[in-house]
């Protein structure tokens, strides 16, 4: 099991991330986001790690409270959060609205692969990877 | 014609804590090399060096480009407190 600490002090549960590209890696400040369907990082970050919009794989459109704005998936060489790695793992491209001072999020894209527990008194996150119940229909 | 800025000059700190980076560049983005972790779990480290800085997300990563070379690994942070709200997504 991985234990990761965030900042009680903090509006939002922030944790640490990185990314790896085709010049380099970028460690980041992600948002965990169980409302996010996808994991977002934001487009100035994955341009800076020599990817381009022509790597997309879709094109996507966000419905948010702002109203819809477009984005692109795409597929990173490697992507690590909460003490575990994933290699061409796939990431929404999209510009978190001006004002929101993060990397982006952390979504279920990557959240569904484990069981997970946020403490929030204690500032913790404990992880580890999902295991399928035998007894389920 | 074509007005383009002029590149931001190059330039490293010596090592600071985060402490003093937040106090150096208040909110703002910073561009970070030599970062001397605690563990791997969380944003603590030590003390890095700051390669880039500015209001906007993109700035530093500008700034910091002379250093991508010699180093792999930055961290991209902000060093002033997040704001709300962030909106609700839906794919």
């Amino acid at each position: 099991m991985q234990i990761t600490k965030f900042d009680l002090e903090r509006d939002l549960i922030i944790v640490p991330a990185r990314i790896w590209g085709r010049s380099g890696s970028r460690m980041l400040s992600l948002v965990l986001d169980t409302g996010s369907a996808s994991t977002v990082i934001a487009p100035q970050v994955v341009k800076d790690i020599g990817y381009d919009p022509r790597d997309r794989i879709a094109l996507t459109t966000v419905r948010s409270a702002l109203g819809k704005e477009h984005g692109y998936t795409l597929k990173i060489a490697r992507f690590a959060a909460l003490g575990f790695v994933f290699t061409d793992f796939e990431v929404n491209v999209f510009d978190l609205a001006t004002g929101y001072d993060i990397d982006g999020l952390v979504g279920l894209s990557f959240l569904r692969n484990f069981d997970y527990e946020v403490r929030s008194i204690v500032g913790k996150i404990s992880v580890r990877p999902a295991v399928t119940d035998p007894f389920s229909p | 014609m074509v007005q383009t800025q002029p590149a931001p000059t190059p330039f490293i700190s010596e090592p600071l804590t985060w402490a003093q980076i937040c106090k150096r560049y208040p909110d703002e983005w910073v561009c970070l090399v030599e970062i001397d972790n605690i563990n791997d779990n969380d944003f603590a480290f030590r003390t890095a060096r700051v390669v880039g800085h500015g209001k906007r997300p993109g700035d530093p990563f500008e700034q910091a480009r002379p250093f991508r070379d010699q180093h792999e690994c930055m961290g991209h942070y902000f060093t002033g407190r997040v704001r709300l709200p962030l909106p609700r997504l839906c794919f």
